[in-house]
């Protein structure tokens, strides 16, 4: 701080902030230093970047990716609100007029203050002379893309905004312009069939089973079957006290998002399918008892074992330990009231299974422990049986649910929506990309069952994929059958470990995309177009400052929220509003069948 | 934990008005008042989230090399020189010479170093890992990045993303259409737009040529099919051939993660997320990280563009051209709550009689606000101006009717009462340091005041308050007044609520304000006039804290 510049003064007079001689002139001649140089320096780093450089934003609700165009990585990666913190916006939205209001500004808010940062902490670049690219989803809330719009056309200025299909853009990453895109995000698995770049989004089908539903998926079976040993209470205990009569059941409060997040980014694993009778047997339990307990898991601990099978616990988790020494230390706080639940000797039966076959190792993790358990010196430690790591991701495979297909069975869904002299390309140029394919083992086990939904299946009915509810059923309904000429062609263009190569030209395809890791390639798909000069419909800022202005003087009273819905519709491309073509006739399929949802139901999602 | 207050910054919203303070989104509208900037020109307070910044200069953190803006793109906003960051730890590496022979080194370690034997690498003070561990070394101590920048330059995804290009943009200047190809989805808009998509949706899909029914599969390569599309891209690296290799992303990944011992081997998401090339998972495959260079940000008021920080350009200068902070031109409000102060002064002497309680002082309990209690609290406000000016508080109740007869439907609505003095009350004028003890009362105002004091305190007793709401202490530029919070039974989380708080200064903004401004800022000068008021008005959000629950208060406090 310079003495003399910053003595204060009225507010109205400038002479304090000016260092130069004499207010008046400095008035003047401060303004015209303000004016011009700042400019001149505006110009010279166009030349530097180039007018043509755009910047290529992919918004996740949680990660971001920033950098220029015409590079190959992004500049900056990015926790669009802290790790661990909740994601920008979620598939639900209050229904309450208030709360959706204070949704709204909250979510506006947290979109401003990444978009700022991305110019002015990852970029370092000027907004005001930069075009973007927004690496959109096509699911993505129209909502969220006009407060994106919004921040960056009257916050940060920028000249134009275009929006691009991130499936498409990935597509182009690929170096392809024909093929059936998964991103399997966070919140949401969407398959997209493109033909010669066109997004057929009418048949675009979407899934939640992605990375959150791990998420709570890992934190459940933690809870259940994890060890938690907290700190010990002095240097002595070490030497006195045995690891295995200091473990406890995990404390709910340990595994915050960001441990999950942790665990799932590093210590996870997808194992590749196991034979099917075992997992068969195993799944309806899963599907049954397993998912309503971790939906319950956010709002309340999954219940515990009976004690009945407390033994099997103490088998499943890492050491061996009499599960009564175990639990000695627990306050009565953490342990979760014990209740009988139906579908508990399932779980169990699914981990003793899964602990048969899996190879992975358990791994120590120290963590935070719980504030009410503060005692301790350091870190506790978080015991994770190897078979919840490689397990872990079966929940993304877990088909049968009408609602929520697996990542396998939305990808089939939407080839069966495709037009039938489209299948065939589409079937041998599978693309999946987003973050969560970035587990090891992921595309191939993808591969795997893919194979598995389509091939003919064996004679015990019920225990089929498409079925998978344990529930008796006049007859299989084999939905994936008019898909079974397709199987020698199935292949996913970015999978690390191909199967082995066949004569079929298709299968051909399966392992030759670059390199580029699944998460990142929507956003290097994006970096090409920019650098190709394409990329999308562009948004320029006249266009949006006149839409805004034209809506202010239709409605001048018009309230902010339903300013915010309403004001810039007629901008921003949005494919669910063009008026679907008739197109082509629906693909002959098998006769309809009544027992099965039909695939217009889930139409309803992508509209 | 304790009291705060946040100052409003509209950011160009149509309503002055401050959105109420209880909601999360509300937070990001208020600042403290040492984040906010003042234009003079929109006369309006303007913070970080509405300014429009411009960068005025990069340098590099570490060495604080001012980074020419030429090369800011070419090293893609990285130091160039030597500096580095520690991939496991981010703490900056420093550049270490190998181990001399063995003897003549040891003695001279200053000597070693700057001579230095030729494998040179990199080294963490921290967690202790050096480059040469992965295989990187330097020949000479300078210039590491420049001898990096080969391997960055042949980076595997530079050189796909290169194919890549070359592949596409055939196929791109095929297609004439000014609407590119990868747009095509978005075609149904009104205006240009959908003439251009219609016309685009016309012409024939390159790729995919005229509708044949012989060469429809792609993938199946019928003897037409190759003709008019574009050819089958070749990767450079094939993922598949990559994941054979055990290059990563592979079956090999899959095992080491199965056989993984200790979590630390694989390196972070945070660690390998902007590669966006398939690589290891392994942690001890990490590269250095060249140090993101930062900038020197100009700040500009986002109506009138006028400048309202300027930061000088050198990178070891830490001042300011021009510097508009609201703290030179609003009053400074500090919030206290007697009650807690006395609490804590309470405990401190009791602490240090007993040192068993001592754990007990930040005890919430002791200070904090009590359901079904009438508080206290200070507002002390610091002028920052050369002239004395007038203030006045007006609460900003976030329901309708903020009587102050609570009825008791009210009541069960809003969870407090606050009452301000209603009364204007003077603060004086900023003087250097040295000037204060003389003149603390040589303004005319302070009777007014105090008699507007003694109205306040009247009106209060009347009702048969014990506490005063009004002026309680003044001292050279600062007015310390008091307010008084009624907490009903039934409130929780935190007291909060919006103040307007209005205040009076001698203006000089019109024609005798030019010469006023020739002349040295003081007071006299400011007296001579005939003074011209003006008023400025802002909102503000006080915090009095949380409400303590008596059973389980930590996990209120927390929430």
């Amino acid at each position: 701080m310079s003495a003399a510049p910053t003595t204060p003064r009225k507010p109205s007079s400038y002479e304090p902030t000016t260092p130069i001689g004499t207010p008046q002139t400095a008035r003047i001649s401060g303004s015209h230093v303000i004016q011009s140089s700042p400019h001149y320096q505006t110009t010279r780093r166009h030349s530097l970047y180039g007018t043509e450089d755009r910047i290529i934003i992919d918004p996740g609700s949680r990660i971001w990716k920033v950098g220029f165009s015409g590079e190959g990585r992004p500049r900056d990666v990015f926790y669009a609100c802290g790790e661990g913190a909740m994601p920008l916006w979620s598939l639900e939205r209050a229904s309450r007029p208030a709360e959706r209001e204070e949704e709204e500004k909250l979510l506006e808010v947290r979109l401003q203050e990444c978009l700022r940062s991305v110019f002015h902490n990852s970029l370092l670049t000027d907004p005001k002379s930069r075009k973007i690219i927004i690496v959109e989803h096509p699911l993505l809330p129209l909502h969220i893309k006009e407060h994106i719009a919004r921040v960056l056309f009257n916050n940060l200025q920028v000249p134009s905004i275009s929006f691009a299909s991130s499936h498409l853009l990935a597509l182009l990453a690929a170096g392809r312009i024909t093929g059936l895109v998964i991103d399997c995000g966070h919140l949401e698995s969407t398959a997209l069939p493109i033909f010669s770049s066109r997004p057929l989004f009418p048949h675009l089908r979407t899934t939640p089973l992605a990375g959150s539903r791990l998420s709570q998926h890992i934190r459940a079976l933690l809870l259940l079957f994890g060890t938690y040993m907290p700190p010990l209470t002095s240097v002595t205990a070490i030497t006195n006290l045995p690891a295995s009569s200091r473990s406890t059941r995990v404390p709910e409060e340990v595994l915050t998002d960001a441990v999950i997040e942790e665990i799932k980014t590093r210590c996870c694993v997808v194992g590749s399918a196991m034979a099917a009778s075992e997992t068969r047997a195993a799944s309806p339990a899963l599907s049954t008892s397993d998912m309503p307990s971790e939906l319950e898991s956010e709002l309340d601990l999954p219940p515990s074992d009976p004690p009945a099978s407390e033994s099997e616990y103490s088998r499943v988790s890492a050491e061996p330990e009499s599960s009564l020494s175990g639990f000695s230390l627990v306050e009565p706080a953490q342990v979760p009231p014990e209740r009988a639940r139906p579908g508990e000797t399932h779980l169990q039966a699914l981990a003793r299974m899964y602990t048969r076959h899996s190879t992975a190792t358990d791994l120590h993790m120290r963590v935070d422990p719980p504030p009410t358990q503060q005692s301790g010196m350091g870190r506790g430690t978080l015991v994770i049986p190897g078979w919840v790591r490689e397990r872990a991701a079966e929940v993304l495979f877990e088909g049968g649910d009408v609602d929520e297909s697996s990542v396998a069975e939305v990808i089939l869904d939407s080839l069966l929506k495709v037009p039938v002299d489209l299948r065939k390309t589409l079937a041998s140029s599978i693309l999946v990309v987003g973050g969560t394919p970035m587990l090891p083992g992921f595309i191939p086990r993808l591969q795997a069952e893919l194979v598995r939904a389509v091939s003919p299946r064996p004679s015990s009915g019920p225990s089929t994929p498409a079925s998978g509810r344990g529930r008796p059923r006049p007859a299989p309904y084999d939905r994936y059958a008019p898909l079974r000429p397709l199987l020698p062609y199935f292949a996913i263009l970015n999978n690390p470990a191909p199967p082995p190569q066949t004569s079929v030209p298709g299968s051909q395809n399966a392992g030759k995309a670059p390199a580029f890791t699944p998460a990142s390639m929507a956003w290097v798909g994006g970096s090409l177009a920019g650098a190709l000069k394409t990329g999308g419909v562009e948004v320029a800022r006249e266009k949006w400052d006149e839409a805004d202005a034209e809506f202010d003087e239709d409605d001048p009273m018009a309230l902010a929220p339903d300013r915010q819905f309403s004001s810039p519709k007629s901008i921003l491309p949005d494919w669910t509003r063009t008026p679907l073509p008739a197109g082509a006739p629906p693909a002959p399929r098998a006769a309809p069948n009544p027992v099965v949802h039909s695939p217009s139901t889930r139409a309803a999602v992508g509209a | 934990m304790s009291a705060s207050i946040e100052y409003y910054c509209p950011c160009l919203a149509e309503s002055p008005h401050p959105p109420p303070p209880h909601l999360a989104s509300s937070s990001y509208s208020f600042h403290p008042l040492h984040n906010l900037y003042f234009c003079e020109e929109c006369d309006a307070v303007r913070c970080n989230r509405c300014v429009l910044m411009e960068v005025s200069g990069y340098f590099c953190p570490n060495c604080l090399f001012e980074v020419p803006s030429a090369s800011v793109r070419a090293e893609k906003n990285r130091c160039a020189r030597n500096c580095f960051n520690c991939p496991i730890c981010r703490n900056t590496l420093s550049v270490v010479a190998s181990d001399p022979e063995a003897g003549d080194g040891r003695m001279s370690p200053v000597v070693s170093t700057t001579l230095g034997e030729p494998p040179f690498f990199l080294f963490c003070n921290n967690c202790r890992w050096d480059s040469a561990e992965i295989g990187i070394t330097f020949e000479k101590p300078t210039g590491l990045a420049a001898q990096l920048q080969k391997f960055e330059d042949s980076a595997p995804e530079a050189l796909e993303f290169e194919h890549l290009k070359e592949h596409f943009e055939p196929y791109l200047r095929a297609s004439s259409s000014a609407l590119p190809a990868t747009a095509a989805h978005s075609h149904h808009h009104v205006n240009p737009i959908t003439a251009a998509a219609s016309s685009a949706l016309a012409r024939d899909v390159p790729g995919v040529g005229k509708y044949n029914p012989l060469s429809r599969s792609r993938v199946g390569r019928d003897k037409n099919a190759g003709k008019q599309e574009i050819p089958d891209y070749k990767s450079r690296v094939e993922i598949g051939t990559l994941g054979a290799l055990g290059a990563g992303g592979g079956n090999s990944d899959v095992e080491f993660m199965r056989r993984l011992e200790d979590m630390s081997e694989v390196a972070k998401l945070e660690q390998r997320w902007v590669n966006s090339w398939t690589a290891s998972l392994r942690s001890s495959d990490l590269k250095p990280l060249r140090i993101p260079l930062q900038v020197k940000k100009s700040k500009r008021c986002p109506a009138c563009r006028h400048i309202l920080i300027k930061p000088e350009q050198k990178s070891q200068s830490v001042r300011y051209k021009i510097k508009l902070v609201a703290a030179n031109y609003l009053p400074a409000i500090h919030v206290s709550l007697p009650h807690a102060i006395a609490a804590m002064e309470l405990m401190k002497r009791s602490s240090t009689l007993n040192k068993s309680l001592s754990s007990t002082v930040d005890d919430p309990s002791v200070s904090g606000l009590i359901p079904g209690k009438t508080y206290a609290f200070h507002l002390a406000f610091t002028n920052p101006l050369y002239d004395p000016i007038q203030v006045r508080l007006k609460k900003v109740q976030p329901v309708p009717v903020p009587s102050a007869d609570a009825d008791p439907e009210k009541a069960r609505r809003v969870p407090f009462q606050v009452s301000l003095p209603t009364a204007a009350f003077g603060i004086a004028a900023f003087a250097e340091a040295w000037e204060y003890e003389d003149e603390e009362d040589m303004f005319g105002q302070d009777d007014d005041d105090l008699d507007m004091d003694g109205h306040g305190m009247a009106t209060k007793d009347g009702r048969g308050k014990t506490r005063a709401v009004g002026v309680v202490e003044r001292r050279a530029n600062t007015t310390v007044v008091s307010g008084e919070v009624i907490i009903t039974k039934e409130a929780r989380g935190n007291i909060r609520f919006n103040m307007l708080v209005s205040y009076t200064y001698r203006s000089d903004d019109a024609e005798p304000a030019e010469e006023n401004e020739d002349g040295t800022p003081s007071r006299s000068h400011a007296v001579n006039k005939a003074p011209e008021m003006k008023n400025f008005s802002f909102y503000t959000v006080v915090d009095l804290g949380a409400v303590v629950r008596r059973e389980g208060s930590r996990s209120e406090l927390e929430s």
